[in-house]
């Protein structure tokens, strides 16, 4: 485009165009929850340093790896303005696929975490249609989807546990150079996860979706689609997560995806992402995790009970959303005075 | 005019003198006068941001001025509030209706007009309401819900609400801008009537008819400041059309091209009609600018929308001689939207985020994004279009105006759109970013891509366009070419127009609905479809195994419905102020711990009474909290009361870390009371559903919270307190906890810090079953009960029937899931985006 025009001459005092910025820019949330997770390994080595020792952090981060994985997939759901009730529907139902279908036999195991993949995709497709195409609100649709998928975790188990297979157990329960392998495979999602979302066109454009949807549409994209999508997304980590638990817990229950419905939602605030959707802050979820888990292991060092730990858990999740999603200014305006702004006639 | 030696001597019923008004240092008003007569209809004039709608926010009470005085009937104030300016007898009809799309006419009637005006002269309250529709002539049934009514019809009942309380003055915005001819002739005549009793009149409008027709006097507004007010016969049209025209616009243009110029037709329309505009066509030749003129809201943004494939139309739209789809057109047009920052940007993003997105698809390495080419393409656009920002990384939110509309611009032309469209593109842009854009879209037309532009600023159209399309009321009233194109031709065609808006044909559609439909697309229909699958269930399971019916398992059902039903009937309120509450669960298991501590066989009264005050403490307390993270917090309801969801756990455990503390077997005993197989809780329950759903129908509490929940700006403006309502809705929920939790303590016995948590998500099944939206506004209690009632049947059915868990679980997620669907099937349609 020619740029003959004639235009002001302060404007054309400053050189044009605009510097490219820096490589990498850090999230506030990242910076937040990576100070806060360090502070608090400095707290558990000073305070409880059981809690820091080998066996301790070996116990600890393949659980983490799990909150880990299982939080990717509720925050791709949560930066679209959703959210995911049917996290431990979908974790226990993977968890009883890859044990009881294989009956302990290692030569069934992949076949039975293919059939687990089948049912994930199902699953999600389901959530992304309800919420996406039909419109309903998400929390009852995933409030529906999760007791579906609790009737296939009941009519597949029974309710009973079953021993995980060995294979299984020594893939996702092992280790390798001394780090669990449930580790690894978390890093592994974070990074195809993030390789996804923020390194192709589509998953700029699911970024963009979420970051506001009415502007999105305006702009072109098809909004439904991306937003169903997170959903299917959401159910693939989870498939993950359902894998790893299994392998790592000698004898998984039925409900073994109850306890990472709460923390996964709380993972995903503390990295950041607003509730209200908006760019998913991927890596600080991760590390949410890890400081949620650390957290647990900490205050169970320093041998105060679960309440308090669960009340610590409630007040970083408020701070958190403190931090996060208070427009300051707003809050000062509404707090002084409610002031009208007119209509344009 | 025999009649303005009268009008001289009366006293003014409004005098406003020396009002200014400015909003971050831009003014809107600068020492404006206006003295409004007892029983004269005074036509208010000006263009688009003349400032009539600040002058009349001022009167009305909704906006404070910086400087000025208000003489109301000789009192003087400096500023009035809306609750001072009713009491004054100053009544207001918006351009958009304050109505409350949940609630029925009646209900939206009863809530705007204070109880004595409907029933004056002592007919009910019915007749009351009937004789104010029939005023207007509004023909809609009482209990049709106002979602259902047509955008004429909403603001016929504005003005009904507005007319029915006799005001003393009252201001009219634009109202006949929706209203058919029929509609506004009654309007007509219903304001000079209103105006014969005395009442004082002020008729904002665009229209030189209509001030000729129905105002003696009239007052123009133009930039703020008072152009002049004089008599109405004193004065021709073109003196009055003199004094709105004439705006000073400091921006310079580029200059326009010769016509000889203009290459290929690129954009053809024919007799293009959709929501908002009708019967448009219009041809864009490479190197052209068209501009869409008119008043702001007749139908030019609908049509650029259209055009951008964002809206649905019938007649023929090409571009590059192809005939195209709603669906081809979203890709081959460039569309700048007028609001930037609810559909044009992506705030949060940075600037190179918003910039690159449509043109992603040129920025790839393989399957993936190549940084190396965005910032090359992306580089290149914002040095081109000469954006000021401190680095491609920054976040799009912290540009001026004039610099985000140029990163929509960068976006709209990486896209190489076959033409752009372009909605009030110098909104809120400062005065050298103006010219820039001018010469932006200048270029941009030069290179062979027609643009068409929207916009508000005639004077801004006369600078830019080749070609001037002037819209009102949907209809294209006058088609300026060449010389023909400045403002005073384009403002002359606007108000000079006496075009009807189209809908008059459709008015009056569904105002007679069966009575059938009504009900099924109302609040009731799910309870009589849940009381039906109740019935069928119980019936069917009872052909199975007559023990079904027997008196124990009567007594075990109702006795579990208490419980999930008191839980069910708060959380059904923080539904319906369009929340939710998570934490009731956890609550109900917490208020049983607490319980445990003073509610023991051998306790004195007074403590076990200290307890009971405790746990109702402790309830009110939860829903404070809960209501003012998310009303001064600005918390997600989901984001508060998971908060205090985990807090309230935390707090069980810390009291109790496990089961202990034996609930006393009087309290016990009394709350498992019976009459026949029927426990006592379970009448409680279904006397308090009863009463509750009586409140919710019928008393103020009911309406408020209904109104808020259905749509809270126009709640506020009917002077409903928002704030007061959502948080006192959120104590409410957990006081029905509190009840839960009472029937829950005599079913455990004891205190347990792990119980009751279920009870979130089955309290949710059991509203959503009920039928009440999660959007708020709209449910029963009846309905919630009833939902209740099914959950606790069907769990109860699997083991008569030997079904295993299994089913338990299908059937519940089934339900949900269908009722969810049906449910919104009926209440209808839903934006895309």
């Amino acid at each position: 485009m020619a740029s003959s025009a004639p235009a002001p001459a302060a404007e054309r005092s400053a050189p044009r165009g605009v510097r490219p910025g820096p490589r990498v820019s850090v999230s506030r949330g990242l910076v937040t929850i990576t100070v806060a997770t360090v502070a608090l390994f400095v707290a558990s080595a000073l305070f409880a340093s059981t809690s820091v020792s080998q066996g301790a952090l070996s116990g600890m981060l393949p659980f983490a790896a799990v909150l880990a994985i299982a939080a990717l997939g509720q925050t791709l759901v949560i930066q679209q303005g959703g959210i995911d009730l049917s996290v431990p529907g979908a974790i226990s139902l993977v968890v009883v696929i890859v044990t009881h279908e294989p009956k302990g036999d290692d030569g069934k195991l992949l076949g039975a975490v293919l059939l687990a993949l089948g049912v994930a995709v199902v699953a999600g497709l389901l959530n992304g249609f309800l919420v996406g195409r039909l419109l309903l609100n998400p929390i009852v649709a995933t409030l529906g989807t999760n007791a579906l998928m609790f009737a296939g975790v009941l009519g597949i188990s029974g309710g009973s546990p079953r021993r995980t297979t060995d294979r299984l157990a020594s893939i996702a329960g092992g280790e390798s150079l001394g780090v669990p392998n449930a580790v690894f495979l978390a890093l592994l999602v974070l990074v195809v996860t993030s390789v996804v979302v923020k390194l192709t066109p589509a998953g700029r454009r699911f970024e963009a979706v979420g970051a506001n949807p009415a502007a999105a549409w305006a702009a072109g994209l098809r909004v439904r689609t991306f937003k169903g999508a997170g959903y299917l997304g959401a159910q693939l980590h989870y498939w993950v997560a359902g894998c790893v638990l299994a392998g790592i817990v000698a004898q998984p229950t039925a409900f073994q995806g109850n306890s990472y419905l709460l923390p996964s939602v709380a993972a995903v605030v503390l990295g950041g992402t607003s509730l209200l959707g908006g760019r998913g802050n991927l890596l600080a979820t991760a590390v949410a995790a890890l400081f949620l888990s650390q957290l647990e292991q900490f205050v169970l060092a320093l041998g105060v009970s679960f309440a308090v730990r669960t009340l610590v858990e409630a007040a970083a999740l408020a701070v958190g959303v403190l931090l996060y999603s208070v427009d300051v200014r707003s809050l000062a305006g509404r707090l002084v005075r409610r002031r009208h702004v007119p209509a344009t006639t | 005019m025999t009649e303005t030696t009268a009008v001289a001597v009366r006293r003014p019923t409004m005098l406003l003198s020396g009002v200014s008004k400015s909003y971050a240092g831009v003014a809107a008003l600068t020492d404006v006068s206006l003295e409004v007569l007892p029983g004269e209809v005074h036509a208010l004039l000006g263009e688009n941001g003349a400032g009539k709608s600040t002058l009349m926010g001022v009167a009305s009470g909704t906006i404070e001025p910086d400087g000025g005085v208000l003489t109301v009937d000789g009192e003087q104030h400096l500023s009035l509030t809306p609750a001072a300016a009713t009491r004054c007898g100053i009544a207001i009809v918006h351009q958009h209706p304050a109505v409350l799309p949940d609630l029925t006419v009646a209900e939206n009637l009863r809530l705007a007009l204070p109880a004595d005006v409907l029933t004056s002269g002592g007919r009910s309250e019915v007749d009351g309401m009937r004789a104010v529709l029939d005023d207007i002539d509004l023909r809609v049934h009482l209990e049709e819900r106002v979602d259902h009514l047509s955008v004429a019809q909403k603001h016929l009942l504005e003005l009904a609400k507005a007319f029915a309380v006799r005001p003393r003055m009252l201001i009219l915005d634009e109202p006949t801008a929706p209203l058919g001819p029929d509609s506004v002739d009654l309007l007509f005549d219903r304001v000079r009537a209103l105006a014969e009793t005395g009442t004082a009149v002020i008729y904002i409008t665009h229209r030189l008819a209509e001030v000729r027709m129905l105002a003696q006097r009239v007052t123009v507004l133009r930039d703020g400041r008072l152009r002049g007010s004089t008599l109405v016969d004193d004065v021709t049209d073109d003196e009055l059309l003199a004094m709105i025209v004439g705006r000073q616009l400091d921006a310079t243009f580029p200059p326009k091209p010769s016509p000889d110029t203009f290459g290929d037709t690129v954009l053809d329309v024919a007799a293009l009609s959709g929501d908002g505009f009708s019967d448009v066509s219009l041809t864009g030749r490479r190197g052209e600018i068209i501009g869409i003129s008119g008043v702001v809201g007749n139908g030019q943004s609908d049509l650029l929308r259209a055009l951008a494939g964002l809206g649905s139309f019938d007649g023929d739209v090409s571009v590059s001689g192809k005939r195209r789809s709603q669906r081809q057109l979203r890709k081959v047009s460039g569309y700048m939207p007028a609001d930037r920052h609810h559909d044009g940007l992506m705030m949060t993003l940075s600037v190179r985020e918003n910039a690159a997105l449509n043109g992603l698809e040129r920025m790839t390495w393989g399957p993936f994004l190549s940084r190396s080419r965005e910032l090359e393409l992306v580089g290149r656009e914002l040095t081109e279009l000469d954006v000021r920002a401190p680095s491609m990384e920054a976040v799009v939110a912290a540009l001026s105006g004039g610099n985000q509309q140029k990163v929509v611009l960068a976006r709209t032309l990486l896209a190489r759109p076959a033409i752009l469209l372009a909605d009030e593109p110098t909104q809120g842009v400062d005065v050298g970013a103006r010219a820039e854009i001018y010469r932006i879209l200048r270029e941009v037309a030069d290179e062979g891509i027609p643009v068409v532009v929207a916009s508000s600023d005639a004077k801004e159209l006369e600078g830019l366009c080749d070609r001037v399309l002037v819209m009102s009321r949907g209809h294209v009233v006058a088609d300026l070419t060449g010389d023909e194109v400045t403002e005073e031709r384009m403002i002359r065609a606007a108000v000079a127009s006496t075009k009807h808006s189209r809908q008059t044909t459709a008015v009056r559609r569904d105002a007679n609905r069966p009575a059938l439909r009504r009900f099924l697309a109302g609040d009731y229909a799910p309870v009589a479809i849940l009381a039906l699958v109740m019935v069928g269930l119980g019936a069917y399971v009872y052909s199975q195994n007559s023990l079904y019916l027997s008196a124990f398992n009567i007594t075990s059902i109702m006795m579990l419905v208490a419980a999930l039903g008191f839980i069910a009937v708060g959380q059904n309120v923080a539904l319906l102020t369009g929340g939710i509450d998570l934490s009731v669960g956890p609550l109900a298991g917490f208020l049983v711990v607490v319980a445990s501590f003073f509610v023991n066989d051998g306790a004195a009264v007074t403590t076990m009474l200290l307890g009971f005050g405790l746990m109702i403490g402790a309830a009110v307390a939860t829903g404070l909290v809960n209501g003012t993270l998310i009303r001064l917090g600005n918390f997600t309801p989901v984001a508060a009361t998971l908060t205090t969801y985990i807090a309230l756990q935390g707090f069980s455990f810390l009291l109790r870390d496990a089961p202990e503390g034996v609930i006393s077997a009087d309290v016990t005993g009394f709350v498992m009371r019976k009459v026949g197989p029927v426990p006592i809780a379970f009448v409680a329950l279904v006397v308090v559903v009863a009463a509750m759903e009586w409140a919710l129908r019928r008393s103020s509490w009911g309406l408020r919270i209904r109104a808020v929940g259905s749509h809270e700006d126009s709640a506020r403006k009917l002077g409903v307190g928002v704030g007061r309502t959502v948080v006192g809705g959120y104590v409410i929920t957990s006081l029905f906890t509190f009840l839960g939790s009472l029937v829950l303590l005599a079913q455990l016995g004891i205190g347990d810090p792990a119980q009751g948590v279920s009870y979130t998500l089955s309290s949710i099944t059991a509203v959503v079953l009920g039928g009440t939206s999660l959007l708020g506004g709209r449910g029963t209690f009846v309905g919630t009960l009833l939902g209740a009632g099914l959950i606790v049947q069907l769990l109860n059915a699997t083991t008569f029937l030997g079904l295993s868990q299994t089913w338990q679980y299908l059937f519940q997620g089934g339900l949900i899931v269908v009722a969810a669907i049906l449910y919104s099937r009926v209440r209808g349609s839903h934006s895309p985006a």
